[in-house]
């Protein structure tokens, strides 16, 4: 698919307490009712942690 | 389902990806062979995929709006190099009288009435050009509405003096404001009146005295001329106790934008460090600076749904989850396309609602699906970058059909994203309290 630049490497530095196995497979996905209304020149900050 | 690998450059890890489901994986790069054969991760993904598939069409077809982005005014005090708003419309434009602004709103409330369930309001945000420049009529509006709608206004500060900002916090309403550089130099270089007089200070001002107000945040535009200056910026934002901000790529949607335009690599790499910078500054000082763009890019990964902004997502929120309204009654599926005629749906004062959201102008714009053209059809991360954004694709690249101004900039910071979730460091870049109402909907962890 990449039409584009060579990702660029060492961006992230190791996390420097990692378990000492790493997991073979990380998966997730989370869900909610969906609200989102921001754009680019704008984001609402209206959620309450607590909500 | 088809996965597709992607290099997210980690040292570890590769990322597979079913795009049409925004599913994703991330697999030890030793255990790809055997994972890809099948097995558990295959076998609980296939059980879930058609699920994934709904989630994600109801979040790209199904939304009502919620929001409009209000602009009550056309003028503004600045004469910003890469404004979307024409310079023609900033300088010699016309204001909303207040009684047309509360009409108006009148009849956005009638509308959403029937889009929203009750008890839930919608949002006005009050946008432009410069708001504060047609104050009295905005103030106006804020206390005649201020049971019907939830507010935020997106200002360049020169104008929010002691009385307005009491104002506005006084009310709860949401303050957006714009700097773009750590110091005048750099500010000037994009941001000044149009006497030419230096604006940073202002800013600079409004944002100690917003200091302790938990809804406000900044808004930097991220040009050719700033990127350099990213992380210093990303120091001041925090020095200032901003709760949030944004480090948003130039939109190229006009001419004057493209002569800032930074390119794709340099601007990745300025973007990526000042990000980088806002998580140094949360480990040292224990307080988040969350840059709300980047989180945004995380949360389309691990929680589709959980999206706050609405550029990257393919169709993009213009016209479906917002609409914008100009000060003339015209509306127009976002702000980004006030400049635009052709893409005037219709008027809130004459039309339906109904009728604007069908109109040939919003279709064009809600109809822009990344599933169906090339190059993102075949993009292993399409439904993470939405492909931003349809004004710039139309103006800059010459029709709907075509990518945006900065396709690998968004590669890159979704590379960037998933090297995070990897190393397990993805909450600490996100709202605290992001996931509140949120619930797992897949988890597998394979040692
Ligand atoms: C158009 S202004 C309107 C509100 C107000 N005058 C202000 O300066 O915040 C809203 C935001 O959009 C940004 N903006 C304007 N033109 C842009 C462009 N071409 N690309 C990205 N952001 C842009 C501005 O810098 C500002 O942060």
């Amino acid at each position: 698919m990449s039409h584009t630049a060579q990702p660029q490497q060492t961006q992230t530095t190791p996390a420097t307490s990692q378990p000492t196995a790493q997991p073979a497979v990380i998966a997730s996905r989370r869900r909610c009712d969906a609200d989102g209304v921001g754009l680019s020149h704008y984001i609402l900050m209206d959620r309450k942690p607590a909500r | 389902m088809t996965l597709q690998p992607l290099d997210i450059g980690h040292a570890d890890y590769v990322a597979i990806t079913d795009p049409a489901t925004a599913f994703w994986a991330l697999v030890r790069k030793d255990r790809l062979a055997e994972t890809l054969a099948g097995g558990p991760l295959l076998d609980a993904y296939r059980e879930r995929a058609a699920d994934f598939a709904r989630e994600l069409h109801g979040l790209r077809f199904e939304l009502k709006p919620s929001a409009v982005y209000v602009n009550p005014t056309e003028r503004c005090n600045l004469d910003c190099t890469y404004c979307y708003i024409p310079r023609d419309m900033r300088r010699d434009g016309e204001h909303m009288a207040a009684d047309r602004l509360l009409a108006a709103l009148e009849r956005l409330k009638a509308y959403f009435a029937t889009t929203l369930p009750a008890g839930r309001k919608p949002r006005v945000i009050f946008h432009g050009a410069e708001p504060l420049t047609n104050r009295e009529a905005l103030f106006a509006a804020i206390d005649a509405c201020r049971d019907d709608y939830t507010f935020g206004v997106q200002t360049n500060a020169t104008l929010l003096d002691d009385a307005a900002l009491a104002f506005l916090t006084g009310r709860g309403v949401s303050i957006g404001l714009s700097l773009d550089g750590p110091t005048a130099d750099v500010t000037d270089a994009t941001r000044l009146s149009f006497g030419g007089k230096s604006v940073h200070d202002k800013v600079l001002s409004a944002m100690d005295r917003l200091r302790g107000y938990d809804a406000w945040s900044v808004i930097a535009t991220c040009t050719a001329k700033n990127l350099d200056q990213l992380v210093p910026l990303v120091e001041l934002f925090h020095a200032r106790e901003a709760p949030t901000c944004m480090l948003n790529a130039v939109r190229c949607t006009l001419p004057g934008a493209r002569t800032v335009k930074p390119a794709d690599a340099a601007l990745a790499h300025a973007f990526i460090a000042a990000v980088e910078r806002s998580h140094a500054l949360f480990r040292a000082s224990g307080r988040k600076l969350v840059v709300a763009n980047f989180a945004n890019i995380l949360l389309a990964i691990l929680a589709p749904t959980a999206r706050r902004l609405m550029c990257d997502i393919s169709p993009c929120g213009g016209g479906r989850a917002f609409f914008a309204l100009a000060p003339d009654g015209g509306l127009f599926p976002c702000s980004e396309f006030i400049g635009l005629p052709q893409f005037e749906g219709g008027n809130l004062f004459r039309d339906s609602m109904e009728d604007v959201l069908a109109s040939p102008a919003f279709a064009k714009v809600t109809g822009r699906d990344v599933d169906k053209f090339a190059p993102c059809s075949t993009c292993a991360i399409r439904h993470f970058c939405g492909s931003p954004c349809p004004a710039e694709a139309h103006e800059m690249n010459g029709g709907m059909e075509k990518i945006g101004a900065f396709c690998g900039f968004y590669e890159e910071q979704v590379r960037y994203a998933l090297r995070l979730i990897a190393d397990g460091k993805a909450g600490d870049f996100l709202w605290d309290g992001w996931d509140a109402g949120v619930e797992t909907s897949f988890s597998v962890n394979l040692p």
